[in-house]
């Protein structure tokens, strides 16, 4: 009996070592350090709140904020679909008259307090007040239970609605309790944006600065971790997430794309999102520093402005289509960095296999470089080389625009000058006029301008948000009356000698949840857009991000399926790290 | 004794009032009240200005957020949350308010930072400038009087041919340009020196105080902008005073002096030196006064937290409010430096304020 309580004795205090040293494992950070950089800004403009720019998404970006602060799933473009991350599961009702998220709950915030229902009503609370797209989709949120939260839709469900509920980061009511109880009650009252109790709490919402942050990631931070030259979020304990990852800090360094070059050079930065010129990437591939090229999201593409002559004749556009060598303009823009644009048909080429249908691909007009076509479209649309070569129309006015470009930005001004330069050679006379980025966006909104260079496509699972950029960008989602923007009649749009109304095509095309209803809308867009060029979309750029695996391990290779994820908010760095796929180099 | 106490007063009275008439019409008050007008007239004028440059804070930030691949919706969601600013509020309403708050010292809060007050954010910024720019100009300054005098003096000489060739190849070459060679050759290629540690104002972690710890941490931090802005300033200091040491070399005093029998040393600091540096006080004054605004380059590829780093910020994202006061701060900064260039060049030169008068 004796020799069996000493074994048990023995046997309990190893269990009991074992278990200490387990949880030590666990209250330990992990000895990695994840060297990335952020244009953060400094204190006094840098703090903790959320919902005032200077917060945590300016200063963490879209890259970085979930390291501290989770949403409820992670998208995966390859096969659309979410990865829980705070969620233990969610879908719509089956009504379909709200969504339901349910969280897992075990998770916690770095202060200990329990992630719960009332953390998802405090953050769309406050978001409701400062005017969140979600309202346009959704009017109530609502606790069902400890966990679980049901969105109500102001019309039918949406998926779009999904992914912005799925995709947005929650905040803790510990942080937020009060102006979300202030904000409910507003609500409650029936009172709207107009009224000074709604201003006066948005205003004490903005000026609000916490002093702690809060975290669910795994990484929390302080001011006092802010410093000049780079920023640090510190490992805790508490994150559902705490016990994978394998760094013990995630080590920012300020700067933007020209002061953080040679910091890369030096290894001191293993990983930026920031876009480098061709160059500057080929003296890191001569580093030996390897380069991950992902989808960026956007490309240039040349914005006509519908009110000068004759920018608004279609044949004239098409024309245009057709004397700009792609591949080339793709080069001169971000040089291997960019692909010139394929389908020509207003959704970034990577994503037109999920959006389009091959019937409506195999329609598509790749307006491949062709002289003679171009000149017969400018023929029909009745213009006429003069002495000089240059087209002019029937009374001998030429053709003769001014191209806008940022100066600053040296992908689009590439891709600018390429182009003004095969079309005068095609026999336009177009001159270039470089400008401050901040004014070329608003000379395009206030229709000041002939012609432009600006985005298009989107980093979005949606085809409608593909469209949204240029076409209702620039015009409809201005004020018309006092900002004509591209001046395109989206409303009577003009089509095959009738007129649609490819605003509401655009707007009515994700709506709903059936997704063969998407795919149909968009082919009528893709259609129309790939028909009358109201734009052309130049060439589609790449993310060429530096990632130096002599100092982080685990870079997933690129057939694996999270690297089509676009850079920004589904950057595949981000679920890498919280899963422990990236770790230190040995 | 009433009578003799209101006589009392009436004589203390008189000379007060005497003064006052006497110091308002002076060259000092003119000068100050100058001064006054000129700041209120500038605080004016790019109060105006900064709002008419294209585009306004939230569609600047909209367009910022979808260049980094932001998509629509989460563009809106930031910009949603960002701004304390009413584009559609008359501009002469916002000049009242701005006016009133100034007049009482408030220079207002951060339109992009809402609820920051710009007052904090000068206070945090400025320091580090004048750590920087201020010791390089003084060291730009002293170290380019002292070699312009010496190669004007003993002109024609190697001395006067090597330093003359330096000098107008160094002050034709821009700030930025040194900073980038710094970085990338000695930095990077080189390894003189590690670049990230090169970085900011200070070591970070280092408790701010009079320790030597941290004093020395900043010196180190300033080191390479200072460098860069001695480089790029000091070929304009030396040249400038060449050119003025000659003119004065052609005076009679000098040759008067020569003929005493005056050794070369008092000729060069007594004689010549003074009178030559007379017109590159003003041009130091101004220097001095635009210190304030910082290297806007220069504070970017160091990523040194100086007032310039923070305009160039804030011009980018038309913070209007933080660059209205960092502007009056410049503006001051100038014209307070000028104030001072007038009243000692009044002071050293009698004639000045006599014509004045």
């Amino acid at each position: 009996m004796k020799k069996l309580s000493i074994l048990l004795a023995v046997f309990l205090l190893v269990i009991g070592a074992a278990l200490t040293s387990v949880a030590a494992q666990q209250d330990e950070a992990p000895d990695g350090v994840w060297l990335g950089t952020w244009p953060y800004r400094l204190p006094p403009d840098h703090h903790l709140n959320a919902y005032a720019d200077g917060g945590p998404n300016t200063n963490l970006g879209n890259v970085y904020r979930e390291m501290v602060e989770l949403a409820p799933a992670f998208y995966m473009w390859a096969d659309n679909s979410y990865e829980a991350i705070l969620a233990e599961s969610w879908g719509f009702s089956e009504d379909g008259s709200a969504y339901e998220l349910t969280l897992r709950s075990d998770a916690m915030w770095s202060n200990g307090d329990s992630i719960n229902a009332m953390d998802v009503i405090t953050t769309y609370a406050l978001g409701r007040l400062v005017g969140w797209t979600q309202f346009d989709f959704i009017d109530t949120v609502e606790m069902v239970d400890e966990f679980t939260v049901s969105f109500g839709f102001i019309d039918e469900p949406s998926l779009l609605a999904e992914q912005l509920i799925l995709r947005e980061p929650l905040v803790a009511t510990a942080t937020y309790g009060e102006f979300a109880e202030q904000a409910l009650a507003l609500f409650d009252e029936g009172l709207d944006r107009e009224s000074d109790e709604w201003s006066d709490l948005l205003v004490s919402l903005r000026e609000y600065r916490p002093t702690e942050y809060v975290a669910s990631g795994p990484y929390t931070y302080s001011i006092s971790d802010v410093g000049d030259s780079f920023m640090t979020l510190s490992w805790h304990p508490n994150s559902i997430f705490s016990g994978t990852v394998q760094f013990g800090e995630i080590k920012l360094w300020a700067g933007e794309t020209d002061s953080t070059t040679p910091l890369v050079l030096s290894g001191e930065i293993a990983h930026s999102t920031n876009v480098y010129p061709p160059t500057v990437v080929e003296s890191y591939q001569q580093q030996g520093i390897e380069i991950v090229t992902i989808p960026r999201g956007y490309g240039p593409a040349m914005l006509f402005n519908w009110n000068v002559s004759p920018w608004d004749i279609q044949e004239v556009r098409q024309a245009v289509a057709l004397v700009i060598e792609r591949d080339q303009n793709a080069f001169l823009t971000n040089g291997l960095g960019a692909m010139g644009t394929v389908y020509m048909a207003g959704i970034l080429d990577g994503n037109i296999g999920a959006m389009l249908t091959d019937d409506v691909i195999e329609q598509l007009d790749l307006y491949e470089y062709d002289l003679e076509r171009a000149e017969a479209l400018m023929e029909e649309a009745g213009f006429s080389r003069n002495n000089n070569g240059i087209w002019a129309d029937a009374d001998g006015n030429t053709i003769s625009s001014e191209w806008i470009f940022p100066a600053e930005f040296a992908d689009f001004a590439g891709a600018s000058q390429d182009a003004i330069a095969q079309m005068n050679e095609f026999g336009f006379d177009i001159s270039a006029r470089a400008m401050p980025w901040q004014e070329v966006p608003d000379n395009i909104r206030n229709n000041t301008f002939e012609l432009s260079v600006w985005s298009w496509g989107a980093a979005s699972p949606f085809a409608s948000r593909h469209f949204n950029n240029p076409l209702q960008r620039w015009v409809t989602d201005l004020d018309t009356a006092t900002q004509p923007g591209m001046a395109i009649p989206m409303e009577a749009y003009p089509f095959n000698g009738e007129t649609v109304n490819l605003d509401e095509m655009i707007r009515q095309m994700n709506a709903g949840v059936d997704v063969d209803a998407h795919v149909e809308r968009a082919g009528e867009v893709a259609l129309i857009v790939n028909q009358t060029m109201p734009y052309i979309p130049l060439n589609v750029i790449l993310s060429a991000e530096p990632f130096n695996t002599d100092v982080i391990a685990g870079l997933p290779s690129m057939d694996d399926p999270i690297m089509l994820n676009p850079t920004g908010r589904d950057h595949f760095i981000k679920l890498s790290i919280l899963t422990g796929v990236l770790g230190p180099a040995s | 004794m009433d009578a003799i106490a209101a006589g009392d007063a009436i004589s203390d009275e008189k000379p007060v009032s005497k003064n006052t008439k006497n110091f308002t019409k002076s060259y000092t008050f003119r000068v100050i009240l100058q001064g006054i007008i000129t700041i209120w007239a500038a605080t004016t004028f790019t109060f105006f200005l900064v709002r008419l440059l294209p585009g306004n804070p939230v569609s600047i930030r909209i367009d910022q957020l979808m260049q980094q691949g932001y998509t629509i919706e989460e563009a809106r969601n930031q910009a949603a949350t960002l701004f304390d600013f009413n584009p559609d509020e008359p501009m002469l309403q916002q000049y009242s308010t701005y006016m009133v708050n100034l007049v009482q010292g408030n220079l207002g809060t951060s339109i992009t930072s809402a609820g920051t007050p710009v007052r904090d954010q000068i206070l945090r910024f400025l320091p580090w400038t004048l750590i920087s720019v201020g010791s390089a100009l003084l060291i730009s300054f002293s170290v380019g009087i002292l070699l312009g005098i010496m190669i004007a003096y003993w002109r024609g000489g190697v001395l006067d041919n090597v330093i003359t060739a330096l000098a107008s190849i160094l002050s034709g070459i821009p700030d930025y340009v040194y900073a980038i060679l710094i970085i990338l050759i000695a930095g990077v290629q080189l390894q003189w020196f590690n670049v990230g540690e090169m970085r900011g104002g200070v070591t970070q972690g280092i408790p701010a105080g009079f320790t030597v710890e941290y004093i020395s941490s900043v010196i180190k931090h300033a080191l390479l902008p200072v460098i860069t802005y001695l480089l790029a300033t000091v070929g304009v200091w030396i040249l400038s005073m060449k050119s003025s040491t000659i003119s004065v070399l052609g005076e009679d005093y000098i040759n008067v002096a020569k003929a005493r029998g005056l050794s070369e040393g008092r000729i060069l600091t007594a004689y010549v030196g003074r009178n030559a540096m007379l017109p590159l006080v003003t041009r130091l004054a101004i220097s001095i006064g635009f210190v304030l605004s910082g290297s806007v380059i220069v504070e970017r590829f160091f990523e040194y937290p100086g007032l310039g780093l923070q305009l160039a910020r804030a011009v980018g994202a038309r913070d209007y409010t933080t660059m209205q006061g960092i502007f009056l701060v410049i503006t001051i900064g100038v014209i307070v430096s000028n104030i001072l260039a007038d009243l000692v060049m009044g002071w050293l030169d009698p004639r000045v304020s006599l014509e004045d008068n």
